[in-house]
């Protein structure tokens, strides 16, 4: 009933005001009648009703507190201050809003990647209850490595620790659509794929054992190829020539892979999983389910175990596979997907998070001195009855105020900067284009906001309350402050400085490695061989030759920088590996003998590979330098044999090694065979040098030589090189960014404090020197004042810089995370700024002239 | 709201007075002010400034109603009847004033 009284009182508020001022003006007109009937004059009885009435403004204010919700009314009207103070203030209020903002979107940008890449990547119930399967042979450097079917076999033996075990396998089909001779991406899975990620199909079904060739369709294949129309289920998709039956459609937030547009069943062939297998045909990812109660630790205790008796000494296999260091290993799925980009991430994470709290620092400072203005203000609300809780409410809510403005404002940056980052060609790039700014995401963003706005808001509330309490904020607790502030934004800028200066040296380093070949004008395109064409791959190429600006065209596989060549062991004719050697391991490229001359790889002995070296000739191979250095030193290889693929082949002459992998590490030794002799692969890459872009010369030129070629990853060399740095651009290029935004901010923000602190004390000044003080030592003062709290702040920078480096060593090349060079680089340079920032103000305190500070006051 | 108190008045006892009043008949703002002062014979001076948000918490409370009418001089003004669960409170409020009186009484008295 009260409530509801007050509901309605407050809700007609408005009128009950109106109301209420026409009965106190009658009230008032009684009153004065009276008087005047007890023998007042007009004006004397008007004033002594007044008096006896107060101001009745004030009793209609206080009325107005009876009707309702007294602090809705005082928010209220504490909201509408605000709004004029902060609309007063343009400067101040943008200065905020932009700081606020960068902070926040810069920290949601990050985070909303951190979440796609990190926390949750294909978007699971239960991430945590995935573990992904991969082997490790210690011995032979090789970790990650997918499994033979023996171990899937094994896994799947492990009822007690594993609910359910699938196995994959990448797969790309030539499939038409649309007419079109197209590039489908997916993946065979075993029947337990879906239910190890707790999937339900949207529509049809999932794989069951007797499936063979059926499909299931990820959602955005089902929506832009058949406009997710139900009718799709039960029709056929030809891929590779044969008719595949779709039954079922993924739901729209899984994608696993992250570019996977459909699955099809797999069946691990019995032999494969025999156990004289292990280790051969490695090409299975495998994931498991931990059964309820199983913690991933006890999991992986499991199969250690396991695994420890498969190393029985007492037989050959055993002892055979303790020397290889052979391992299982079991991961957590979002571990497994995210990899190399974890360290990164979080790198990123922490560098958004310090911009941000630079920004906070520095509004508060810009509040406090602005509070330190309003003290008039402030005392005279508090004489005229305000109590200092309200106060300090008031100037929460103007700060809480440019919090929501800052924390909008860096959404919008932040969903900028996320489209930005989603199209970043990184060969991660397909797990990033996964992050957006969801609801979650702006809930984080706008508290984060609200947050730092109470946080940089309740210092200048603090001083105040003490204000009240002692008269002034002592001097030398405000020095302190100030110091402290100050040593605050000088290590934050210099963290993250050194770092941007460590990843700069690093890249400058890549930058100047040289791959040995050259990549400029050279444009790659891969395409599906077609199978009933003998003679494409020479008509292709001799087409691709004559094209028009093309100076030399080469068919190859793989190419250079799309992912590694094929690394497998090799045998050297009439050679053994000394006892305790480990495995001899070289890349193989299969290539067309022009492919030398199109990317100019300089031939070092011999005769490169020649068209005689056709499919019925002789097996021959070209190797390269660093093949030739290790095994044949002081010697002429030619006429060595090599057995690699396809048996024994003769080695017909030496190339120059090049780097094909990454530019930070030699490649391993290279063999390249001849394409045409070593038909194995179902794709292979068309390379052209030319004047004119390549990319549309290839497509053209496979399009007329074979209407039914699918082509895909169309690039240019140089691109593929770029992209090899991966993730390691991207955190380059954010770090540096947020390294430039906190070096604004700390210049802006301690220039801003200078000038605070001198505009305080211009009167101080003036009278030391009207009593003879240099204006050299009152420069000096301040300058050393600055630089004294500065250079702790460098010292601790540099501190945090030595601790924090180590996590990123991983992203660093030729470059030590202790570098000198940089650190005093670094540190040099935030100084630098740290004086400019401070000079000018403290320029303006030497420049004052006495007589007119003190006729002023 | 340190300055809401009335002076010559224990608090709370502004509510009690002016719905002590409202039993008689019903009554402007005026008026109750006059009744008082009268009754208690200059005791009590109701300062007006603190009759209307008084008269206004009694209305959100349901205690009083009231109604627009129009004075002998033609003035429009608002009449206010006291409401059967105002005669409860009143009733209530007396009591416990009472106690208080008594208690207050017993203390002072007290050798």
């Amino acid at each position: 009933m009260r409530i509801w009284n007050r509901i309605r009182f407050w809700s007609a508020r408005a009128r009950l005001d109106r109301d209420l001022a026409d009965e106190i003006d009658a009230h008032r007109h009684m009153l004065v009648e009276q008087f005047e009937h007890q023998g007042m004059s007009h004006g004397e009885a008007r004033f002594a009703a007044q008096r006896r009435f107060g101001s009745g403004l004030s009793s209609r204010e206080q009325s107005r507190d009876e009707w309702g919700f007294r602090w809705v009314d005082a928010v209220a009207r504490d909201l509408r201050f605000a709004l004029r103070m902060i609309r007063r203030q343009p400067v101040l209020t943008l200065a905020a809003v932009l700081t606020v903002g960068l902070g926040v979107g810069a920290n949601t940008a990050v985070v909303s990647v951190l979440k796609a890449v990190l926390l949750n990547p294909v978007g699971l119930r239960d991430p945590g209850r995935i573990m992904a399967a991969t082997v490790r042979f210690d011995q032979l450097h090789m970790a990650h490595a997918p499994n033979s079917g023996v171990e899937f076999r094994e896994l799947q033996s492990m009822t007690d620790a594993f609910s359910e075990v699938t196995a994959t396998e990448g797969r790309a089909w030539t499939a038409e659509v649309n007419g079109e001779p197209a590039r489908l991406v997916g993946r065979d899975v075993t029947p337990g794929f879906f239910r190890v990620f707790g999937q339900r199909p949207v529509a049809g079904r999932f794989f069951s054992s007797d499936d063979r060739d059926s499909l299931v369709l990820s959602y955005r294949f089902w929506r832009t190829q058949f406009g997710a129309d139900l009718s799709a289920l039960g029709r056929t998709i030809v891929l590779d020539g044969k008719p595949h039956r779709i039954i079922g459609f993924a739901p729209p937030d899984f994608q696993f892979p992250a570019s996977a547009e459909a699955w099809a069943p797999l069946v691990v062939a019995p032999e494969r999983m025999a156990l004289s297998n292990r280790g051969n045909n490695m090409t299975l990812a495998v994931f498991v389910r931990l059964r309820d109660r199983i913690t991933p630790s006890q999991a992986v205790d499991r199969v250690n175990r396991y695994v420890a008796t498969l190393k029985a000494p007492d037989s050959a296999d055993g002892r055979e596979m303790a020397k290889l260091g052979y391992f299982i290993d079991l991961e957590s799925f979002a571990r497994f997907i995210a990899g190399d980009l974890r360290r990164p991430l979080w790198i990123l994470w922490a560098a958004a998070l310090v911009v941000l709290l630079t920004g906070c620092a520095n509004v508060a400072v810009l509040l406090l001195s602005r509070v330190a203005g309003r003290k008039r203000e402030m005392a005279i609300r508090l004489s005229l009855g305000a109590s200092r809780f309200q106060i300090v409410r008031q100037l929460l809510i103007e700060s809480l105020f440019l919090g929501a403005f800052g924390g909008a404002f860096g959404l919008l940056i932040a969903g900028w900067s996320i489209s930005l980052l989603t199209r970043v060609s990184i060969p991660e790039k397909a797990l990033l284009q996964q992050a957006a700014l969801d609801k979650r995401l702006m809930f984080y963003g706008l508290g984060l906001a609200l947050a730092s706005s109470i946080a940089f808001g309740i210092a200048p509330a603090i001083q105040l309350l003490r204000e009240n309490q002692a008269a002034a904020m002592n001097r030398s607790s405000k020095r302190k402050f100030q110091d402290l502030f100050v040593t605050a934004e000088v290590a934050a800028a210099l963290v993250l400085v050194i770092s941007t200066g460590l990843l700069l040296r690093s890249f400058w380093a890549i930058e100047h490695v040289r791959p040995a070949f050259d990549p400029n004008n050279v444009s790659t395109a891969y395409f599906i061989k077609p199978k009933n064409d003998p003679g494409f791959l020479d008509r292709l190429e001799s087409r691709l030759a004559s094209s028009p600006g093309v100076q030399s065209a080469a068919l190859a596989y793989p190419v250079p920088f799309s992912g590694g060549g094929l690394t497998s062991m090799f045998y050297i004719k009439g050679r053994q590996r000394q006892p305790g050697e480990p495995e001899w391991h070289g890349e193989a490229y299969f290539v067309s003998p022009s492919y030398f001359e199109a990317l100019r790889i300089a031939l070092m002995r011999g005769r490169a590979l020649a068209p005689s070296d056709s499919a019925g000739a002789p097996l021959v191979c070209v190797i390269d330098m660093r093949l030739a250095e290790r095994f044949f030193p002081n010697q002429d290889p030619s006429g060595q044999e090599i057995g690699m693929y396809g048996g024994w082949a003769r080695i017909v002459g030496v190339v120059r090694a090049i780097r094909a992998t990454t530019l930070e590490a030699d490649s391993r030794p290279v063999v390249y065979y001849s394409l045409a002799q070593v038909p194995f692969f179902d794709q292979a890459a068309a390379l052209v040098r030319s004047a004119n872009p390549g990319g549309p010369l290839i497509r053209e030129a496979v399009r007329q030589t074979n209407g039914s070629v699918p082509i895909f990853d169309v690039r240019r060399m140089q691109d593929r090189i770029a992209e090899s740095l991966g993730i390691r651009r991207v955190v380059f290029v954010l770090v540096s960014v947020f390294a430039a935004i906190c070096l604004l901010l700390v210049a802006v923000g301690l220039h801003g404090l200078a000038a605070q602190v001198v505009g305080e004390r211009t009167r101080e000044i003036g009278v030391r020197i009207a009593l003879g003080a240099q204006r050299r030592q009152i420069l000096a003062q301040f300058l050393r004042g600055g630089l004294v709290a500065g250079s702790i702040g460098v010292l601790i920078g540099i501190g945090v810089s030595t601790y924090a480096q180590s996590s990123l060593s991983s992203l660093l090349y030729e470059v030590q995370p202790f570098d000198i060079l940089t650190f005093i680089g670094a540190s040099g340079a935030v100084m630098l700024i740290l004086l400019f920032a401070v000079f000018w103000p403290a320029r303006r305190a030497a420049l004052v002239e006495p007589q007119a500070v003190l006729h002023y006051e | 709201m340190d300055n809401l108190k009335t002076p010559e008045l224990l608090p709370g006892t502004l509510d009690m007075l002016i719905l002590k009043t409202l039993t008689r008949a019903p009554n402007h703002g005026y008026g109750i002010a006059q009744y008082i002062q009268r009754v208690s014979e200059d005791a009590l001076r109701i300062g007006e400034g603190s009759l209307y948000p008084a008269l206004q918490r009694l209305l959100v409370n349901g205690w009083v109603r009231a109604e627009w009418g129009t004075s002998d001089t033609g003035r429009k003004i608002r009449i206010y009847t006291i409401t059967p669960s105002g005669r409860k409170q009143l009733a209530a409020e007396a009591r416990d004033y009472g106690f208080t009186i008594a208690g207050i009484a017993r203390v002072l008295e007290a050798t």
